[in-house]
């Protein structure tokens, strides 16, 4: 039992699972993005260059590792898979087979929470550790944002539990069985997919790598595997905030049960959370490449002033009126 | 599991990202291969220090807000067990970092 249970952290529909679905997203944002802008995108590695993303990461591990004489060298070094640790670990408290994630608790939302909070510090962390000039301009801009986006979106995670009366996923997504959060607390999913494209650094919040203004920004003077490292963790991330879309305002895997035999029910929620992950994703890298940068007293305005609001009068109306 | 997974991924997450490091080569030292990119410019950077009172508050907003959080969610709570878990471990490693943040970065009160 513990064996099957270890297998599924790891494998599927765990870390592993997680992983893939990443490199899948970042195939995806790549084409339609290529696409959008009359490019063909990449197609030399695998069928449509679908593994284009694995590629890069294994040419990326293979490389040097260069380690800059400013740089705290163990930060440096080992920060990378601890960055990669928060999302990865968030990825198990995902129901994605079933009403059940592989690992739940009452609290499980809580401990999300703090892993969005810990991956933002770790980003922080890891461009200060560098120590180069441009690594210490993003890690600014980084923390600046961060105090922008990291309340509406807390609220807004916080509306689809106070709508469930449950802090677990788990519960959330149950208390989705007839109707989707999305439909009662509209404004939050809003609210999330918007503070989304900021905790992933994705246009129009993309001022801490802003390539034009500060060459990789925080990601600057990293190189081989380190950067291999932190580009994955952008994937997973990518996958697990769509993942925590779908579970927080889109029922999950649930659906109609079209089954008796738990196997092929168990498959048929597979694939509904598969349309709905691949959904959420698809409308993320659609508004990243429609939306061009804006600067970054305009983002922490904009999050304050429109977004913050916007979150508190859905949670108000959720707690008054329980829509 | 609560506990066990996470510990679970994290050790396989270090074991992959060791295994990793056999691929490439891993150099330091001194010299321009390992000065900090300039961007064309011809002073190097020497190790920026941030003074910023701004940065001082976003990075405090972090550890309240982990707290505030955790506190908040503890209150529903049957058992101590997962709040003080969470408040211990989450808090912990968010206070941790952001100490050596503020070390390393030379901040000043």
């Amino acid at each position: 039992m513990i064996d099957l249970q270890i297998a599924e952290i790891l494998l599927f529909p765990g870390l592993t699972f997680f992983v893939w679905i990443g490199f899948l997203f970042d195939w995806l944002e790549r084409k339609t993005q290529a696409r959008m802008q009359g490019r063909r995108g990449p197609i030399m590695a695998g069928p449509y260059g679908i593994l284009q993303p694995v590629a890069d990461f294994f040419k990326l591990a293979s490389k040097e590792e260069i380690i800059p004489e400013v740089a705290d060298k163990f930060i440096f070094l080992f920060g990378p898979p601890l960055f990669f640790a928060a999302p990865a670990i968030g990825t198990i408290f995902i129901p994605v087979l079933g009403p059940h994630a592989i690992v739940n608790n009452e609290f499980d939302l809580l401990f999300v929470l703090f892993i969005l909070a810990f991956t933002a510090l770790m980003a922080t962390m890891l461009g200060y550790a560098a120590g180069g000039r441009w690594s210490i301009i993003s890690v600014g801009r980084l923390v600046v944002q961060y105090t922008g986006y990291e309340v509406p979106l807390i609220v807004a995670l916080v509306t689809p539990a106070v709508l469930a009366h449950n802090l677990s996923i788990d519960g959330i997504v149950a208390a989705q069985q007839n109707l989707w959060f999305i439909v009662r607390a509209p404004l939050s999913f809003i609210v999330f997919i918007v503070a989304t494209l900021a905790e992933l650094e994705k246009p129009p919040f993309d001022i801490p790598n802003a390539t034009t203004e500060i060459v990789g920004g925080w990601m600057t003077e990293f190189s081989g595997r380190p950067l291999g490292y932190i580009k994955v963790t952008k994937d997973l991330s990518y996958a697990f905030l769509s993942a925590l879309a779908v579970s927080l305002f889109l029922g999950g895997p649930l659906g109609p049960v079209l089954f008796t035999n738990p196997t092929l029910q168990s498959l048929l929620y597979f694939a509904y959370f598969l349309v709905k992950l691949f959904a959420v994703g698809f409308l993320i890298f659609t508004i990243k490449t429609a939306l061009a940068r804006i600067k970054i007293g305009q983002a922490v305005r904009f999050f304050w002033m429109v977004i913050t609001p916007l979150s508190l009068i859905q949670l108000g109306l959720a707690m008054a009126v329980g829509w | 599991m609560v506990v066990g997974g996470p510990v679970l991924i994290v050790i396989a997450d270090v074991i992959i990202y060791l295994l990793l490091g056999k691929l490439g080569k891993r150099s330091s030292g001194t010299g321009s291969k390992y000065q900090p990119f300039t961007g064309g410019e011809e002073d190097i950077a020497p190790r920026g220090l941030y003074q910023s009172e701004l940065f001082v508050f976003a990075t405090l907003f972090m550890v309240v807000e982990a707290f505030v959080l955790l506190l908040a969610g503890s209150f529903a709570s049957p058992t101590n067990y997962y709040p003080l878990l969470f408040l211990m471990g989450g808090g912990g490693v968010i206070l941790l970092v952001t100490w050596w943040l503020m070390i390393v970065g030379g901040v000043k009160f």
